[in-house]
């Protein structure tokens, strides 16, 4: 047997303090390691930072900007929270949110032009949550019932429908292609009345659909006999099946509810700052970055929303930078950076290193730079 | 159960990141390649009032593609005019995120905005709105207000060019065309060139091939391949990746580029290209918008101001090919010849009027292809 300088081992449950400062110490320490990468690279880390948080916080419209980029985040991060919580790994965000503005916009484009604001953007909204959901079902009920890997039929219908919705818009005269825009296809908009309000600048109330998603899901998730059931089944399907929860019904429900989080994004953006179904607006990677927001959020829907604005203030900060004369690829090595430490973090969290023990008798001593991270 | 969920859920989110970064655009994906060059920092202003100018690119300005061409025009300009400053951004992905995009640049005095994608046109819309005292100038489109036009140029005239220079190099009288998008931009270049190829070589057609896609090298090669696979001896292209050239390349076939003079990529390959040179108009744009004598009246550049031109000759053309494409293209700037007759033939053989050519939305004899995509 080799000799193991290091031993890592389970920490059992971790303190509450050390899940809460682990989190901030691995951002705090992406970006001391970002600095350095700045300076190495010539540039001012101190002005780079302050332009990064002025661009996303430092104005009213700055603020609203990174809120608007945050929205949708909100919800595709829900999405795979509530999935990987019940051990679904529904990795189809990004095309249940595409086939949520497909629906969401077919809905926008049928209601008639009378239709009064209230019954429009609701019929827009939930047409979105259904499409998602229903592109989710198409992965959901192969797996629960003829046991297929849900990794691959979700990744798979990504591209399906990034497919569907190019063709819908710039490969057919479908009702989705707008007549009117002969020079360049572009998505038909949706009538005016299904539009979801604007409140300060380009941030509408779709905020608060993604915020109130995000307290509901935490709602039912940690307060409801119901989410509680869905805890056991995330915990362990055996444990489930043993105390007779059917753990079928379940893992459907989880895939659907994940689905129609993520078309939930795809009706907000719609209903909201697009006004027509776009392909190239909703090919930004959406659902694959809600992923990121779910595992920094540790699956909490709650902490989710504060992750998204994250992630939408340093989407937003790119194009400042560049302002300044700092490259677009520095900002992603700064996500990049972020996520790493977030995960080695987690690492931390859920693992302490030792030094292995020289003899039988020697206790052994927890090393210290679990917290140190 | 629940250490290996943390275990997967990590390697999903390293995955997501890999995915996100990946699909937002291929145009982003590059922005890495272009970030070590320096075209993206901002210029300091020599004494004197500064005048501040902006371009947003959608692609990263080192594609040697249409990103490329207005950069150097951006270039041109920051040469001519005393006292500009120039800030450049890249790899801006189309759509309403570009709309906070050119707030932020409208935000921070700059008295002039480029926009040199089809895509910004309704969010630079919005901007202008919001930012009455800046002016807007929007690439390709056909929406203009009171602060805001549009710019293009007849790319045809160089096209016609091109193609005569294609029909004179095919022996097998099959020539392929790696096309972008089904779109009237696109009709005119495919319209033109086969018109030149059939000037030199009445029996030779041109096979289209759609990718839609502006810039997306494999894909872009692996049509050209495909093409040449079906006996296509020349491959002309409407996108700004220089694959399609390299395949022609490896082929020994000849290649008519698009842009700018890429002959670098393929030096054996290369016929010639239609290329852009919009210097003199930024320069003209930037001193009537200083001098306060700017109108919103859109531009479409020509041969004969310089615009559009052709670029050098590759080694496979003949002198007299050479001499009876110069000829031609005397005749173009002189306006004694129209690249685009009225009435004009199309697929079918049958005549019909030319009609308005920027909704142009048929093919011309001799091209083997659906105009619809």
């Amino acid at each position: 047997m080799s000799r193991r300088i290091i031993i890592v081992e389970p920490r059992g449950l971790a303190p509450w303090w050390l899940k809460l400062l682990i989190p901030i110490a691995s951002v705090v320490a992406a970006l001391a390691l970002g600095a350095l990468f700045l300076m190495l690279t010539g540039n001012d880390w101190i002005e780079v930072y302050a332009k990064m948080t002025d661009a996303a916080f430092g104005s009213g419209r700055g603020f609203a900007e990174t809120l608007v980029s945050a929205t949708p985040l909100i919800l595709t991060g829900v999405a795979a929270a509530i999935a990987f919580k019940m051990l679904v790994w529904n990795i189809g965000g990004e095309g249940q949110l595409m086939v949520g503005a497909i629906a969401a916009a077919g809905v926008g484009i049928w209601l008639g032009g009378g239709t009064p604001p209230i019954i429009a953007i609701t019929a827009v909204v939930l047409a979105g949550a259904i499409g998602g959901a229903f592109w989710a079902s198409l992965s959901a009920v192969p797996k629960v019932y003829l046991g297929t890997n849900e990794i691959i039929t979700t990744l798979m219908l990504n591209f399906i429908a990034l497919n569907l919705m190019q063709y819908l818009v710039l490969g057919s005269f479908s009702p989705w292609r707008d007549p009117e825009a002969t020079q360049f296809p572009q998505g038909r908009p949706i009538i005016d009345s299904a539009r979801i309000p604007e409140f300060f600048h380009r941030l509408d109330w779709g905020l608060f659909i993604a915020v109130f998603v995000a307290i509901l899901a935490w709602f039912v998730i940690s307060k409801t006999r119901t989410g509680f059931e869905y805890r056991i089944v995330g915990d362990s399907f055996n444990t489930a099946r043993y105390a007779g929860i059917r753990v079928p019904k379940k893992v459907l429900g989880t895939f659907l509810l994940s689905g129609a989080s993520a078309g939930l994004a795809g009706s907000i953006l719609v209903a909201g700052i697009l006004g027509k179904m776009d392909p190239r607006s909703l090919d930004l990677g959406l659902g694959f970055t809600g992923i990121i927001v779910a595992a920094l959020a540790r699956l909490n829907p709650i902490a989710i929303i504060p992750v998204a604005i994250l992630m939408g203030a340093l989407n937003n900060a790119g194009p400042a930078l560049q302002s300044i004369g700092v490259p677009t690829a520095t900002v992603k090595i700064l996500q990049g950076a972020i996520l790493i430490f977030a995960v080695a973090g987690e690492f931390l969290i859920g693992n302490r290193f030792r030094r292995p023990r020289e003899s039988v008798d020697e206790t052994p001593e927890p090393a210290k730079e679990a917290s140190a991270a | 159960m629940a250490r290996n969920k943390w275990r997967l859920l990590i390697l999903l989110a390293v995955v997501a990141m890999l995915a996100a970064a990946c699909s937002s655009s291929s145009d982003e994906e590059t922005t890495t390649t272009a970030a070590s060059g320096d075209t993206s920092a901002t210029t300091e202003a020599p004494a004197g009032e500064p005048f501040k100018v902006a371009f947003v690119y959608v692609g990263p300005t080192e594609d040697k593609g249409w990103s490329w061409a207005h950069n150097e025009g951006s270039k041109y300009l920051e040469a001519n005019m005393p006292g500009v400053v120039i800030t450049r951004l890249e790899s801006i992905p189309e759509g309403p995120d570009s709309q906070r995009v050119f707030e932020d640049l409208a935000a921070d005095g700059n008295q002039l905005i480029f926009g040199t994608s089809f895509g910004y046109m309704d969010p630079m819309l919005a901007a202008a709105e919001n930012y009455p005292d800046t002016v807007f100038m929007h690439a390709t489109g056909y929406k203009n207000s009171a602060n805001m036009s549009n710019y293009f140029g007849a790319a045809e005239e160089g096209r016609y060019l091109s193609g005569m220079a294609a029909g004179a190099r095919t022996e097998s009288n099959l020539i392929g065309y790696v096309a972008a998008f089904p779109i009237p931009e696109v009709l005119r270049g495919i319209n033109a060139f086969t018109l030149g190829v059939r000037e030199v070589n009445p029996d030779a057609e041109v096979q289209v091939v759609w990718t839609s896609t502006w810039f997306d090298p494999p894909k872009e090669g692996d049509a050209a391949q495909a093409l040449l696979d079906n006996g296509a001896d020349v491959i002309a292209m409407h996108q700004d990746s220089s694959a399609p050239g390299q395949a022609a390349e490896a082929a020994g076939a000849g290649w008519v580029g698009y842009n700018t003079d890429m002959s670098e990529f393929a030096p054996n390959s290369w016929l010639t290209a239609a290329i852009w040179d919009w210097g003199p108009y930024y320069l003209a744009t930037a001193e009537a918008v200083k001098a306060g004598t700017w109108t919103n009246e859109p531009f479409y550049g020509h041969m004969s101001d310089g615009t559009v031109d052709l670029a050098p000759f590759g080694p496979s053309v003949s002198d007299d090919t050479k001499a009876l494409i110069e000829t031609r293209k005397q005749e173009i700037i002189d306006g004694t010849f129209q690249v685009l007759p009225d009435p004009i033939v199309n697929q079918d053989g049958v005549e019909q009027p030319l009609g308005d050519i920027f909704s142009m939305d048929y093919f011309v004899e001799g091209v083997i292809g659906n105009a619809s995509g």
